[in-house]
């Protein structure tokens, strides 16, 4: 693929904005269903970009202001890479290599650091707090959803998402590895900080959590980063766990499912304490997936 | 013109205050609460209130007794009515008037359904709180049911105008006791699921278990009143120590936890919705006829009274002193957060910063209630009480300026 084309239209760029944009809106109006709301039109998210784009951004006293602008930039233009070694709508990946998969876990991590770095640089007291919740709950849930992305690897003998989406085609590994599969999805969950792993942002303690500052053009990035980080995670999660994603129906049906699953999760649980998501994630979620994992070692060894 | 920077934290040993109020998404009422914090953990609170402080007492003393009725029902939109009530019971004994039993009885019924009201709403504010937003949207979806019927009753959803100096100023017919009865039956029936809900949901639990104890000698040391004391244990509720109206031929149950809680005050909150269908279905079973009004005098006769209602949120005081014209000569007025604020600071210290929305709204606090005095602060931050004296000099030399 032209390398031009791949970057600003298609996997990167717009075609993933848009995306992102039209799952955010997907995710907002069944939420809002599932509450007894009406919810918003579908052109909301994009009218919500617009606006903040439009708006004077204010950049606070004693902050940086080069990171203060950059970290959004640099937020957005972390999961639009990502967005390049994932099987984005079903087709194979712009670029590939081997090891392809520890490349974009991290590049979708840099949204997170970035939104607690662009916390920590203000002075306000909400965004301080933020951004400390934000670190913290990223350090917890990070290490499971990682081995919950690696457990396929594993069974795949390959660090290639491209491989392995291939691979997982011919087997559900939701099947043979559910847990793994449950800790991938929450796990997504908590790198977006949907309900119940929201206490970074939890309006009713600290405003917004580290994006309080933000009021123009780098709230918008921060946004648009978060739907696209929502797009390449539910790829991901879709392509190893639920059979692989071979053609854009494919991916349509397989995301839109996992999205429901997501929304369901948020319309029913009350928001997490600090402490509490990190105790579930290193009590629950890490050790599950190393007792899968040590089952698929031990299984490998028996069978070998 | 660059500012000073702003120091947030400085030298080893300087508190780390998180403010919340009075502009805050947490509060969408008016209050100032500054949280001292060592990371999570809460190590001091204070709170600064009378951000809406409106003059009404100052105002109530320049209008006549019937006019005050409509005042003082705008002291608070939530009990609206339990303040005209409180006022009309005061001012009634002063006149040594007795309001039909009919009267009495529909008093009774729209105390009861705007207690309902009050807990399904505060029921909503708390689980929104917790993060629990379905919750919030479905309890208040189920509270415009109580909404719409005290519409049937008064033609208001808000400020019901119910009470009349000397009786009330609507009826309620047989048809309208029957969709009350309906609206009753749904609400029941919902009040049991999220009964349910608020004890079994582990997330909920998590959240609400254990946070914000208060055990039955701090209750009774701090003052604690209403639905908030009666989770700690206190049998304290006006309608049962001390009744008046209606409350002496229905007599309601009284809701007893000692777990002290915040599940506690929700359990409490939710029988007492329980109860007040219960007492509300018994007053229309039992609606004795009747006329609806008594002639009240234009003057009220000299002397000083106080009168006590059970508010949704506790008790509700008032002090009323006539000097035998037709405009009062002194009201005063006691509203059950200001007793219960005093907990939520006591409360504060050693949780987390999490808890701190829950346990603030735990008490069901009420602001444009509550305030009623002014604490000024001067720019260096030091607060300080200032007598009405100071206050009158301090406006003298204002406006001479």
């Amino acid at each position: 693929m032209n390398p031009i084309v791949a970057l600003l239209i298609f996997p990167g760029g717009l075609f993933v904005l848009t995306l992102g944009l039209a799952y955010e809106w997907v995710d907002r109006k069944l939420l809002a269903r599932a509450q007894n709301r009406v919810g918003p039109r579908w052109f909301q998210p994009l009218a919500d970009v617009f606006k903040l784009l439009a708006k004077e951004e204010v950049i606070p006293n004693d902050v940086n202001p080069l990171l203060f602008v950059g970290l959004p930039i640099a937020a957005l233009a972390g999961a639009l890479t990502a967005a390049l070694y994932a099987p984005i709508f079903g087709l194979a990946p712009a670029y590939s290599f081997e090891g392809d998969l520890i490349v974009t876990v991290y590049l979708l991590s840099l949204l997170t650091l970035c939104m607690g770095l662009a916390g920590a640089n203000t002075f306000n007291r909400f965004a301080l707090v933020g951004a400390t919740r934000t670190l913290t709950q990223l350090f917890s849930y990070e290490a499971p959803f990682m081995l919950a992305l690696l457990a396929p690897a594993f069974v795949a003998h390959t660090w290639q998402i491209s491989t392995i989406n291939a691979y997982a085609s011919t087997h559900w590994l939701i099947v043979t590895q559910p847990i793994g599969f449950l800790v991938a999805l929450i796990g997504l969950m908590g790198k977006l900080e949907l309900p119940p792993f929201d206490a970074p942002e939890a309006e009713t303690e600290i405003v917004a959590g580290a994006m309080t500052e933000y009021s123009g053009r780098g709230l918008a990035l921060f946004r648009l980063g978060k739907g696209v980080e929502m797009v390449v995670g539910l790829t991901l999660v879709a392509a190893f766990y639920l059979g692989g994603l071979a053609s854009p129906l494919d991916f349509l049906l397989k995301t839109g499912a996992l999205l429901i699953a997501i929304v369901i999760i948020q319309a029913l649980m009350t928001r997490l304490r600090i402490e509490q998501t990190v105790g579930l994630w290193w009590r629950w979620g890490a050790l599950l997936v190393l007792v899968q994992l040590l089952l698929y070692i031990l299984w490998e060894v028996v069978t070998a | 013109m660059k500012q000073e920077p702003q120091k947030v934290i400085t030298k080893k040993g300087e508190r780390f205050i998180i403010p919340i109020g009075p502009q805050h998404p947490a509060l969408k009422e008016p209050g100032h609460f500054e949280f001292a914090v060592d990371g999570e953990t809460v190590t001091d609170a204070t709170v600064r209130l009378g951000y809406v402080h409106r003059g009404i007492e100052k105002g109530v003393e320049s209008r006549n007794w019937v006019q005050n009725l409509y005042m003082l029902e705008r002291i608070c939109g939530i009990c609206s009515h339990t303040h005209a009530m409180t006022y009309c019971l005061g001012v009634e004994k002063l006149a040594a008037v007795e309001v039909p039993e009919r009267a009495q009885v529909i008093r009774l019924i729209v105390a009861e359904l705007e207690r309902i009201h009050s807990h399904m709403l505060w029921l909503g504010v708390a689980a929104h709180e917790a993060g629990f937003d379905t919750l919030f949207m479905y309890t208040w979806r189920d509270r415009e049911t109580v909404m719409d019927l005290l519409e049937l009753l008064s033609g208001n959803r808000v400020n019901y105008s119910a009470n009349l100096l000397g009786g009330v100023k609507f009826d309620i017919s047989p048809q309208q006791a029957d969709k009350i009865r309906q609206g009753l039956a749904f609400l029941a029936e919902r009040n049991t699921h999220y009964l349910d809900v608020v004890m079994n949901d582990m997330l909920l639990l998590g959240r609400i278990r254990g946070v914000g104890v208060m055990t039955r000698d701090q209750a009774e040391k701090l003052g604690a009143i209403g639905p908030t004391a009666r989770a700690s244990g206190v049998a304290r509720d006006v309608r049962l120590d001390a009744p008046y109206g209606a409350y002496r031929m229905f007599k309601p149950k009284l809701i007893l936890e000692t777990a002290g809680d915040l599940e506690a005050r929700f359990i409490v909150r939710l029988r007492e919705i329980a109860d007040s269908c219960r007492l509300i279905n018994e007053a229309l079973d039992n609606l004795p006829p009747g006329d609806l009004t008594v002639r009240m005098p234009r003057r009220i006769k000299e002397g000083e009274t106080i009168s006590r209602v059970e508010a949704p949120r506790g008790e509700a005081f008032y002090f009323i002193k006539s000097n035998g014209s037709d405009l009062p000569e002194r009201i005063k007025v006691r509203t059950p957060t200001i007793c219960n604020m005093g907990s939520v600071l006591a409360l504060a210290r050693g949780h987390q910063l999490a808890d701190m929305p829950m346990i603030l709204v735990g008490i069901d606090p009420c602001f444009s209630c509550n305030d009623r005095m002014i604490t000024l602060r001067r720019p260096d931050g030091e607060a300080e009480t200032w007598s009405w004296g100071q206050l009158c000099e301090y406006g003298i030399k204002a406006y001479q300026r």
